[in-house]
């Protein structure tokens, strides 16, 4: 009686909630397989059932943009002020005075290490003969950074104080980061009209979330004691919060501050390619579309190398508290000066020319000579990834196989037997016991055969509901069936496969790449010591910057935009598969030592049980990298929803950009929220 | 009535109003719980029929019907397992949560009946507290801690830091005004938690386990110049403690809870001497009663039976000194007072039974 009571009222004896998924994921499958012939519009749903969503999108937004449009260019004409003076005080101060009072401020912040790195980032900059266009960059930065502090920090404040907003407010805020970035370039493109201030507000949209969030987490982590001090002192609301609350808060609030300021660097670079602005993300676009390589290299290492300063900077901001002499920071902003004064007598004020481009063309010639050498390896290289990995996940195996590509070609008989084997394999699985293990199989064997662009749309939706339904329960599941049919009729359906796909794939090379990574790097500390500074400088670089590599070496293409979605993603994984394997508690490998585990025992279980839940967690960052890092490189050929946005971008189609956005969104949305499910249940199983 | 160490029972006899009176104090956790708890009591029955209810519909009742009163310048300690509610019970007590249902004045003012702008003004100057984890403001320094209070009461910053000085050197901080928070040990932190509860005059002081994250020696150290301190103002204060020893060393009179109930309210002699049940015995089993039990606790007041024998004890003496006192002593000796009135009597053979008996 008691034991029934127990058993929650929809799983069916003998049956958990994951084999109940599992069997009816695999039911569906089989059924589409079977009617398939008879009924075509299974495996494709009818173009006659679907809505114009992006006419009726684009309709709405155009009455909503067109009523709104006055204040907005008016706020655009406002804007335009601070953004000029900016201009003028970092384009129009001789360079000398620039680089004194930066690497005064890095003195006076963190030392003689941050004045260095200073001084030679800066250095680097000028010495590349892309001043202007940085400092260009940087006026924007300086603009929107105060901006999206303010309305973060407004946010995240009002999320304190008003509990009840609280929740709708952060989910506003995960929207607002997982929505690509493209996707809001369109309409504020419509709203602000062509120029800077589009990069500039679309900037400060992406980068006060962070800020919101740090400031949230900020304030709910002060000591409760420190909170009821202040109010047992006898503080106002206000007085508690200003003076004690926020200030106790600095430090994450310092952190806040710091990814703002790299989110609106990122995104300044990125909003370059709407045109109208002369910095430096325009120069690595135009050198790029003209494949002078050695150019972007060159301007995209200054991105790089402006990023990693700027976020040391700002990062030392947050982490220390102790600031250094005040007096040489007055004497480097003193040299500063004189500098500039004595190059404006010699009437040498303007910065100079690059010293690098006999580099960047050596660079270029280089890579050319190295690409004819070794075009055909490169050539292999992309095209075994493509024939053997890529496509059949795209297409699958019965169409991928070809005499061409693998030798042969693919019968439906070879299908037959495919399933006959993973049939056997999996009823064998699930008589030893390991049914999951057996479904699992049959599954994933249905997918590759069918590839992840064709498979029936039945199959997707009933499959991501079963696990949504395991991962959180009944809402998620409703919530991701009807978001999922809403992409359905949306006509968005086959572009929402193909970008399923890519990320679906770079998301599984990054698990297997990061993943062993983050393993060597827990067991080896050498490794870790040569991993680490990797890591730190990927997650620095601005996305856009991820595509100059691979499009020199692997030209325009899906296996390019995969690779740089894959060197942006991977990171998370190895970071958070080794901080879950090296944090396991020192007892309990101790404990396991003690009862004669060897060093393998102990790691496969004890702590890779024990890290399952921070290695989810990474999964879940790179599954978002993966769909942030998508649009970006639809720039250098993807298929897709980021395709679809980037169009609409060109052609200011905002139905099209806003719904194909609203689609990406809704995949990061569901493939978050299953990752962050399954984290959660493991960490409760595991009672942390 | 029992009549024990001295101050805080002359006190609660002769005061016409007590500085702190609690009445019929409900903390109730959970979804609505106002409501859930009038529902509940409407249905009747008493505080523990209430709270059974309370429970099974999914609520915790954190402090169930607590009353009591504490005289002006008394020491009132309120001790409890972790769990039994109450730090719960003395944020009710200053409304760092609203209490569910109840009374609670404050030098005979209701505090829970309040406004804000009120409340704000009673913690600046009538109200202290000190915490278990001091609650120090990690951005300020020692003497901007202190001042705090004056500070959000307006006060200008030379008036309030000169203000301090006298409170930062009688809590033994003096030369560390420019440190911070980080930079003090665990004993030195607590100093400058009791130094702001004190910055605004406070006559009602409110500390919860002040000692407890302290090393003992420097918690014994922390206790007798908290007693110093207490000697010298003449607040009236509320110390909640989970160690049995501490309350008694400290208390004039001792609360003691379990699950959210306040089970026995007494002198420490009392605690110890007549526990109510197991709980509160298993509680007292540890101590060594002769050293907190007094004299007056076992004396037979006005009794004049003859007592020929006067061998100078006096109602504060500990058992454990007036066993040695009288241990030649057949017959019932005389107490007498300072000045040298008659008391009452002792029976040595009730000294010994008293020191023995497991106080069943």
């Amino acid at each position: 009686m008691t034991a029934s009571r127990e058993l929650p009222a929809t799983s069916m004896p003998g049956l958990s909630r994951g084999k109940l998924a599992a069997l009816l994921t695999l039911v569906t499958g089989a059924a589409c397989l079977l009617l398939q012939d008879f009924a075509p519009w299974i495996v494709r749903f009818p173009e006659a059932w679907t809505l114009p969503a992006t006419e009726l999108v684009g309709a709405g937004l155009d009455a909503v943009l067109s009523a709104i449009k006055p204040v907005m260019r008016a706020w655009s004409w406002l804007l335009s002020y601070p953004m000029s003076w900016a201009n003028a005080v970092l384009v129009g101060s001789p360079w000398p005075l620039i680089i004194g009072a930066f690497t005064a401020a890095g003195w006076y912040i963190g030392g003689f290490r941050m004045a260095s790195l200073t001084f030679l980032g800066f250095g680097f900059v000028l010495l590349s003969g892309y001043w202007s266009e940085s400092m260009n960059t940087l006026s924007l930065v300086s603009v929107s950074v105060p901006l999206a502090v303010l309305a973060g920090g407004s946010l995240g404040i009002l999320a304190n104080e008003v509990p009840r907003i609280r929740a709708a407010l952060l989910a506003t805020l995960d929207a607002m980061q997982t929505i690509p970035t493209f996707a809001y370039l369109t309409p504020l493109l419509l709203l602000f009209g062509f120029g800077p201030v589009v990069g500039l507000v679309a900037s400060a949209i992406y980068a006060a979330p962070p800020m919101a969030r740090n400031v949230i987490l900020g304030l709910e982590r002060v000591d409760p004691e420190v909170k009821e001090a202040s109010i047992m002192s006898g503080a106002h609301r206000w007085q508690q919060l200003f003076l004690v609350e926020i200030p106790a808060a600095s430090q994450q609030i310092m952190v806040g501050v710091n990814q703002c300021l790299m989110a609106s660097l990122s995104m300044v670079i990125i909003a370059a390619v709407i045109g109208g602005f002369n910095d430096i993300g325009w120069e690595v676009l135009l050198t790029m579309r003209k494949a002078q390589f050695g150019q972007a290299f060159l301007a995209g290492l200054v991105i790089v190398i402006f990023a990693i300063v700027i976020d040391r900077l700002s990062g030392s901001l947050a982490l220390e508290r102790k600031r250094h002499d005040r007096r040489v920071t007055w004497g480097l902003l003193l040299s500063g000066a004189v500098g500039a004064v004595l190059l404006a007598l010699a009437g040498a004020d303007t910065a100079p020319d690059g010293v690098f481009s006999a580099a960047a063309a050596a660079v270029d010639d280089g890579l050319g000579a190295f690409t004819a050498t070794h075009g055909a390896t490169l050539d292999g290289i992309k095209n075994s990834a493509m024939f053997y990995g890529l496509l059949p996940l795209r297409i699958g195996l019965d169409q991928a196989v070809l005499p061409f590509t693998w030798g042969f070609q693919w019968t439906p008989a070879m299908s037959l037997w495919l399933f006959a084997i993973a049939a056997l394999v999996g009823l064998g699985l699930a008589a030893t016991g390991r049914q999951m293990a057996g479904a699992g199989l049959l599954i994933a064997v249905g997918v590759v055969e069918t590839g992840i662009a064709e498979l029936p749309w039945p199959f997707v939706i009933v499959g991501t509901t079963a696990l949504a339904w395991v991962a959180q329960g009944t809402r998620l599941a409703v919530l991701s069936a009807a978001l999922l049919g809403l992409v359905l009729i949306s006509g968005l359906w086959d572009r929402a496969l193909l970008s399923l796909y890519l990320s679906g794939a770079a998301v599984f090379a990054c698990v297997v790449a990061g993943g062993a990574l983050g393993l060597l790097s827990a067991v080896s500390a050498i490794a870790w010591m040569i991993i680490r500074p990797v890591c730190d400088m990927l997650q620095t670089i601005p996305l856009f910057v991820f595509l100059i590599p691979t499009l020199m070496f692997f030209q325009i293409g899906e296996f390019s935009a995969f690779l740089a979605i894959c060197a942006y993603a991977v990171v998370p994984m190895i970071r958070y598969t080794r901080h879950g394997l090296v944090s396991t508690p020192p007892e309990m490998l101790e404990a396991a030592v003690s009862s004669g585990a060897t060093p393998w025992q102990t790691m496969t279980d004890v702590r890779m049980p024990y890290a399952a839940p921070a290695i989810l967690l990474g999964l879940n960052q790179t599954i978002l990298y993966a769909f942030a890092m998508l649009v970006i490189a639809a720039l250098i050929g993807t298929t897709g929803l980021g395709q679809s946005i980037y169009l609409a971008l060109g052609q200011a189609d905002v139905g099209l950009g806003v719904s194909a956005g609203a689609a990406m969104a809704i995949l990061a949305f569901i493939a978050d929220r299953l990752a962050q499910g399954f984290a959660e249940e493991r960490r409760k199983a595991l009672g942390l | 009535m029992e009549t024990g160490r001295g101050r805080g029972d002359a006190l609660i006899s002769m005061a016409e109003q007590p500085a702190i009176s609690v009445a019929g104090l409900w903390q109730v956790f959970g979804s609505d719980a106002a409501s859930a708890f009038r529902r509940a009591q409407d249905e009747g029955g008493s505080a523990r029929e209430i709270a059974a209810r309370l429970e099974e519909r999914g609520h915790i009742p954190a402090v169930r019907d607590a009353c009591f009163e504490v005289a002006e310048g008394e020491l009132f300690v309120i001790m409890g397992l972790s769990g039994s509610g109450k730090s719960t019970l003395l944020r009710g007590i200053s409304r760092l949560v609203e209490p569910t249902a109840g009374r609670v004045a404050i030098e005979g003012e209701d505090v829970l009946a309040a406004s804000k702008a009120r409340m704000t003004e009673l913690r600046r100057s009538r109200i202290g507290m000190v915490f278990q984890h001091f609650g120090l403001f990690p951005h300020m320094s020692v003497i901007d801690n202190v001042a705090f209070p004056l500070k959000v009461g307006g006060m200008g910053r030379h008036e309030r830091h000169d203000k301090v000085q006298g409170i930062i050197e009688m809590v033994g901080l003096k030369g560390r005004e420019g440190a911070y928070p980080r930079e003090l040990s665990g004993g030195q932190r607590q100093r400058v938690g009791i130094a702001r509860s004190l910055a605004g005059d406070c006559s009602v002081w409110f500390l919860d386990e002040p000692f407890s994250a302290l090393d003992p020696l420097i918690r014994r150290q922390l206790q007798d110049e908290f007693l110093d301190i207490r000697a010298r103002l003449n607040t009236t204060i509320v110390f909640i403690t989970h160690d049995i020893a501490e309350a008694l060393k400290l208390a004039d009179r001792i609360a003691i809870m379990r699950d959210g109930e306040i089970v026995q309210i007494g002198t420490p002699a009392d605690i110890v001497l007549h526990p109510v049940d197991n709980y509160v015995r298993e509680f007292a089993r540890d101590v060594v009663r002769g050293r907190h039990a007094k004299v007056g606790s076992i004396m037979r007041a006005n009794d004049d039976r003859a007592a020929r024998d006067t061998p100078g004890l006096r109602p504060d003496m500990t058992l454990e000194d007036a066993l040695a006192t009288c241990m030649a002593h057949h017959e019932p000796v005389a107490v007498y007072d300072d000045v040298g009135n008659l008391l009452g009597t002792v029976d040595p053979q009730d000294i010994a039974s008293a020191l023995k008996a497991d106080g069943g």
